[in-house]
C-alpha cells in the first residue's frame, strides 16, 4: 500500500472524520440549557405544596453534567453536518435522560423504575404520547405538569430555540434546523438566515401555544367546560401544538366537555401544518399560500377521508350518533394522523373498519415541517407523484417528466431519499413489530400481531396509543422490559427521521 | 440619415449591404480583417475596436449619428453600447439581443432603447408563421394588460375568414378589439371603412387579451384540420424560443433533447411540453413516439449536419413538413436539395428585421408607439370634453383612433353606441400632428 507522505512526515493512521469533542461540547450546552425547563415544575409545586426538590436536583444535576462535560470538550465552531448527525442523535437520547430524573426522585407510583422513567421521558421529549403510567392519581399536580411540558420543551422548543439564540450555532445550525423541521422542507426559500428562521419559528411556536392555553383558559372561566382551567389549559396546548398527546388526565380529552375537544381538534390541526407555511399565512399575511400548497391540501383531504370513514364505522355500526359521533370520529382522526395522540373516546372498542383506519393513519403523519412525526404527507404525496411517473415512463420510455409540487420542480435527490425513506420506514416497523412479538412470546405476555404493529407504528410514528392494552385507556406498563428498550428504541429513530441514526451506523461516517 | 453600426459578422455584413447605398454608415467591430474585407466590398467607414467602449463609439462619430444599430453577438455589449448612443448623442438605437430575457424588459421598458430583435424570437414567429399559426408580437400593454397592442402577420394565402379582403364597415373583427393600423410594405394606414387587409400586410390590433387570441385563431390555418403536433429537435435557445411561441398559439410541443441536463431544464421550464431525452435520430424511438404523425418537425439542434440527418430520418418516418433553423449560410441550399421543406438563418432574418426598421423610422416609431409620426395616448376625459355624452359613432374619426376606455379600473372596448363618460381613462392611437387637437377635446 502506498503511503502519503506531507513534508517528510508519514500521515498517521486513518483519524477520526468527525469533530467528537466539539460535538460533545455541543450536546453538553444544550442539555445545560434544559435545567432552565425544570424551573417551571418548581415553581408550580411550590405553590401547591408539593416537595420541589426533585426537580431542584434535577436541575442541579443536569447543570452540573453539562458544565462538566464542557470543561472537558472544546468549543470549536467546527460542528458541520456531519456534526450535527451525532449532536441531534445524542441529544435526544440524554434530554430525556435527564429529564427523567423527576420521575426517578419523586419514586412514587408507576415511574419509579429507571427504565420506567426513561420510556416516559423519552416518549414525552419525543412528543410520542405512549404512557407507562396506569393509575394517574400517582402523578403529583407538579410532576404531572413536568410530565406535559417535556413534550412541548421537545416538540420544538429546545433546538430551535437554541439555534435562534446561540451565537455558536450560527455554522451548524442549518443542518440542525432541518432535523428539527422533520421532513423535507423548503427551508432555503424561507429567509435568508438561518438564526432568522429559528426566530420566526420559535415565537410561533410561543405564540400558537399562548393562544391555546388562553382559549382553553377562557373555555374554564366562562363555564363553558367546568373541568377547565389555567393548568389543564397550559397542561394541554403544551401537548396539543407540540403535537405530544400526552394528558394529565387518565381519560385524555375524554375527561374534558366537548368545547375543549372541539379546540383541541383545532390545535392538533393547525399544529399539524408546516410551520415555515403558518407563518408567512399569519405573520406575514399570506393566507393565500396555505391555499396553495399541495401538501396542504392533500393534508386536509386525508383529514376528512379518515373522519369519514371513522364516522361511517361508528354510525354504521351503531355505536355513536349524532354530533358524538362526528366528534368522536373528527377528534380521533386528527388526533392520530397529526400525530398528537390524544384521545376522547375508547376507539380500542370501535369495530375493525375504525381499527384499520385508524393504523392507515398512523402512517400518514403531518405535514412536514410540523411537529408531527411518521412518514409525513408531503413523503406520500411525493411518492404517489413518483408512481405517475414511472407509469406514464412505462409509455414514453426518453421522456423527461419534472415532479413538480405546488409549481415548482422537485430535485431528484429529493425524490430518491424520500422514495428510501418510505421504505426504510416500513422495514424498521416490520423488524420492530416483529421484535415486539418475539419479546413478548418469551415474557408470556400476550400481544397479537395487531396489536404489535400498532405499538411500533405508534412508536415509531411518534403517535402515542396503539392498540389493545396500549391502547389509548391503556398503558406501555405490560410490555417486558425488553420491549420498552425496543419502544425507546423506535421512538428515538422516529424523532431523528431515522437517517442520522443508520449514518452514524457507516464506517464511512467516522473516518476522516 | 447618418448610421452607426456595432458588429461586423453576419447579421452585420448583412445589414450593412442593405443600408450602405442610401445612407452614411460608419461600422465598428473588435476584428480589423472583417472590417477590410467589408470595406472592400461595400462603401462604409470603419472603425476598429470594442463596441461598448465609449472612446472607440466617440471616434467613430456617434454624436452625430442619427441611428445606431447594436448588432455584435454579445448582447452586453450592443446593450452597454446603445447606452452610450442614449447619452452621447440624439440617435435612435436599435438592439440585437439573444437573450429573451432583455426583450421582456425591453417591452416592459426597463431597457432605454427604440428597438431590440431578438434572433431567437424572429427564428421562432417565423417557424410560427410557416407553421401557420402566426405569432402576435406583443408591443405595449396598458391599464394592468387589459389593454394589449399587438401586431399580427397576415400570412400569404389566408382565407378570408370575413375580415381579409373585406372592406372595414363590413369586415367582422373580433369583439373588444380596434385594427389601429396597417402597414403595407413601408406604409403604415389608419383604416377607414373603405380599407382593407391584405395578406402579407401586417396588422396593429389594440384590444382585450382575449381578443387578441382571436386575431391569431383567424390568422392561423385550419388547426383542427391537421390536428397533430410540432415537434422540436433541439432545445437549445432557437427551439426554447420556438417552443414557447407555439405555445402560445396553443399548439401542443414535444422537444426532443440530447443532452439530459438541458432536457430537464427546460421539462421544468415549459409543463406542456413534453420533453423526450433523446438523440432522435433512434428509429425504433421515432416509431415509439410516433414522431412522423407530428403535424411539423423543426430542427434546431445548432449542427447542420445533424439537423440533415435527422430530418432526413423524420421525413423516412412520414414527417410532413420539416424546417431547419441552420447555422451557416451556405447550408440553406444543402438542406433545401436535400428535401427539407423549409431552411431558416437567424441570422439573416435578425438583419431583415432591423432594416426593415432603419428603412422607415415611421414603423420603427410604431414599435415602441412614440416619436413623431404616431402614439397611444392615455388620457383621462375631463368633464367639461365635448365628446362627453356623445354616441362613439357620432365623434370625429379625424387620424385617431379610441382603442379602449378605462372605466373605475376596467377595460372596455368602446361599440358604435357606447358614450365616453368624465373621468374615463381614453387609450387614443393617433397620428402625432393630431395629438394637440385630441387632447383639447377630450
Amino acid at each position: 500500500m502506498r503511503r502519503y507522505i506531507v513534508r517528510g512526515v508519514p500521515l498517521a493512521a486513518p483519524r477520526l472524520g468527525v469533530d467528537l469533542l466539539s460535538s460533545l461540547n455541543l450536546v453538553a450546552t444544550l442539555v445545560k440549557y434544559l435545567s432552565i425547563a425544570f424551573l417551571l415544575p418548581m415553581f408550580v409545586a411550590v405553590g401547591v405544596g408539593d416537595p420541589f426538590w426533585p426537580f431542584l436536583a434535577a436541575a442541579v444535576i443536569t447543570l452540573g453534567a453539562g458544565l462538566l462535560v464542557q470543561t472537558v470538550t472544546r468549543n470549536s465552531d467546527r460542528v458541520g453536518i456531519r456534526e450535527g448527525f451525532l449532536v441531534v442523535a445524542l441529544l435526544w437520547l440524554l434530554l430525556p435522560a435527564f429529564g427523567a430524573l423527576p420521575y426517578f426522585f419523586v419514586g412514587e407510583g408507576s415511574l419509579s423504575r429507571p427504565l420506567d422513567a426513561y420510556f416516559e421521558s423519552v416518549s414525552g421529549f419525543t412528543a410520542t404520547g405512549a404512557t407507562i403510567v396506569t393509575d394517574f392519581g400517582d402523578l403529583s399536580t407538579s410532576l404531572a405538569l413536568w410530565r406535559q411540558f417535556t413534550q412541548w420543551v421537545g416538540g420544538m422548543g429546545i433546538l430551535v430555540l437554541a439555534i435562534a439564540v446561540l451565537p455558536r450555532l450560527r455554522v451548524g445550525g442549518r443542518y440542525l434546523l432541518h432535523s428539527e423541521l422533520a421532513g423535507p422542507t423548503e427551508l432555503e426559500r424561507f429567509t435568508v438566515s438561518i438564526r432568522d428562521a429559528a426566530r420566526r419559528l420559535w415565537v410561533l411556536y410561543v405564540a400558537l401555544t399562548g393562544i391555546a392555553i388562553l382559549v382553553l383558559s377562557i373555555f374554564g372561566w366562562t363555564g363553558l367546560d367546568p373541568a377547565m382551567d389555567v393548568y389543564e389549559a397550559a397542561s394541554h396546548a403544551f401537548t396539543s401544538i407540540a403535537l405530544g398527546g400526552f394528558s394529565t388526565q387518565a381519560t385524555s380529552a375524554g375527561a374534558f366537555g366537548s368545547a375543549t375537544q372541539w379546540a383541541l381538534i383545532g390545535f392538533m390541526a393547525i399544529a399539524g401544518i408546516n410551520f415555515l407555511r403558518l407563518y408567512q399565512a399569519m405573520v406575514q399575511r399570506r393566507p393565500s399560500v396555505v391555499g396553495r400548497d399541495q401538501e396542504i391540501r392533500l393534508y386536509v383531504l386525508l383529514l376528512l377521508l379518515g373522519s369519514g370513514l371513522l364516522l361511517a364505522e361508528l354510525v354504521g355500526t351503531g355505536v355513536e350518533a349524532g354530533e358524538e359521533a362526528v366528534r368522536d370520529a373528527v377528534f380521533q382522526a386528527v388526533s392520530i394522523m397529526t400525530t398528537a395522540g390524544f384521545s376522547n373516546a375508547d376507539y380500542a372498542a370501535w369495530g375493525s373498519l375504525a381499527a384499520l383506519t385508524l393504523l392507515a393513519l398512523m402512517f400518514v403523519g403531518a405535514t412536514a415541517g410540523s411537529t408531527g412525526g411518521s412518514i409525513k404527507v408531503l413523503r406520500h404525496l411525493l411518492m404517489g407523484k413518483l408512481l405517475r411517473r414511472e407509469i406514464e415512463q412505462a409509455v414514453h420510455r426518453e421522456a423527461v417528466i419534472p415532479i413538480r409540487l405546488s409549481g415548482a420542480a422537485v430535485n431528484e435527490r429529493m425524490l430518491r431519499s424520500v422514495a428510501g425513506y418510505i421504505v426504510l420506514y416500513v422495514a424498521i416497523l416490520a423488524i420492530g413489530s416483529i421484535a415486539l412479538v418475539i419479546e413478548s412470546r418469551r415474557g408470556g405476555i400476550d400481544v397479537q400481531a395487531f396489536e404489535a404493529i400498532g405499538a411500533a407504528a405508534a412508536a415509531l410514528g411518534n403517535v402515542g396509543p396503539a392498540f389493545g392494552f396500549a391502547g389509548p385507556l391503556g398503558s406501555y406498563a405490560p410490555f417486558s422490559d425488553v420491549s420498552k428498550g425496543i419502544l425507546i428504541a423506535l421512538m428515538w429513530l422516529g424523532r431523528l427521521e431515522i437517517l442520522p441514526v443508520l449514518v452514524l451506523l457507516t464506517r464511512t461516517y467516522w473516518r476522516a | 440619415m447618418n448610421i452607426l453600426l456595432i458588429g461586423a459578422g453576419q447579421v452585420g455584413a448583412t445589414i450593412a449591404k442593405a443600408l450602405y447605398e442610401e445612407h452614411d454608415l460608419t461600422v465598428v467591430d473588435a476584428d480589423a480583417a472583417v472590417l477590410s474585407e467589408l470595406s472592400f466590398r461595400l462603401d462604409v467607414a470603419t472603425v476598429e475596436g470594442n463596441g461598448a467602449s465609449r472612446r472607440v463609439l466617440q471616434a467613430a462619430g456617434i454624436a452625430n449619428a442619427d441611428l445606431v444599430i447594436a448588432g455584435t453577438s454579445r448582447d452586453e455589449i450592443n446593450i452597454i453600447a446603445s447606452m452610450f448612443g442614449r447619452h452621447l448623442s440624439n440617435a435612435r438605437t436599435i438592439v440585437r439581443v439573444a437573450n429573451i430575457e432583455y426583450l421582456e424588459a425591453w417591452q416592459e421598458r426597463q431597457i432605454d432603447v427604440d428597438f431590440m430583435v431578438s434572433s431567437e424570437v424572429e427564428t421562432a414567429y417565423a417557424i410560427s408563421r410557416l407553421i401557420g399559426v402566426p405569432a402576435a408580437r406583443q408591443t405595449d400593454v396598458f391599464a394592468d394588460g387589459q389593454v394589449q397592442i399587438v401586431e399580427f402577420d397576415v400570412p400569404e394565402g389566408v382565407s378570408t375568414r370575413g375580415i381579409v379582403g373585406v372592406p372595414f364597415r363590413s369586415a367582422h373583427i373580433p369583439a373588444d378589439s380596434k385594427v389601429a393600423g396597417i402597414i403595407s410594405g413601408d406604409r403604415m394606414t389608419i383604416p377607414r371603412g373603405d380599407d382593407t387587409i391584405s395578406p402579407g400586410d401586417r396588422i396593429v390590433v389594440i384590444g382585450s387579451p382575449a381578443s387578441a387570441k382571436e386575431w391569431s385563431r383567424i390568422f392561423a390555418e385550419d388547426l383542427e384540420q391537421n390536428v397533430d403536433d410540432v415537434v422540436i429537435y433541439g432545445a437549445g435557445r432557437a427551439g426554447l424560443a420556438a417552443a414557447r411561441t407555439l405555445l402560445e398559439q396553443e399548439v401542443r410541443v414535444r422537444v426532443i433533447e440530447g443532452s439530459y441536463e438541458r432536457a430537464s431544464y427546460v421539462a421544468e421550464l415549459l409543463p406542456d411540453v413534453r420533453v423526450f431525452h433523446a438523440s432522435g435520430i433512434d428509429p425504433d424511438f421515432l416509431e415509439r413516439e410516433r414522431i412522423g404523425r407530428a403535424r411539423a418537425a423543426v430542427f434546431a439542434m445548432g449542427d447542420d449536419r445533424k439537423n440533415l440527418y435527422a430530418a432526413t430520418m423524420a421525413r423516412l418516418h412520414g414527417a410532413k413538413f420539416t424546417i431547419a433553423v441552420v447555422d451557416n449560410t451556405a447550408a440553406i441550399d444543402v438542406l433545401e436539395a436535400a428535401g427539407v421543406d423549409v431552411a431558416i438563418n437567424p441570422r439573416s432574418l435578425t438583419a431583415e428585421e432591423i432594416v426593415r426598421f432603419a428603412h422607415d423610422p415611421r414603423i420603427l416609431q410604431l414599435a415602441m408607439l412614440e416619436g413623431d409620426r404616431y402614439e397611444v395616448l392615455d388620457i383621462t376625459v375631463r368633464d367639461d370634453s365635448e365628446f362627453v355624452g356623445k354616441a362613439f359613432r357620432d365623434l370625429p374619426t379625424n387620424d385617431s383612433l379610441i382603442g379602449a376606455i378605462i372605466r373605475d379600473g376596467n377595460a372596455l372596448f368602446p361599440h358604435g353606441d357606447d358614450m365616453l363618460l368624465p373621468g374615463d381613462r381614453a387609450i387614443i392611437f393617433t397620428e402625432s400632428e393630431n395629438v394637440a387637437t385630441v387632447e383639447r377635446s377630450i
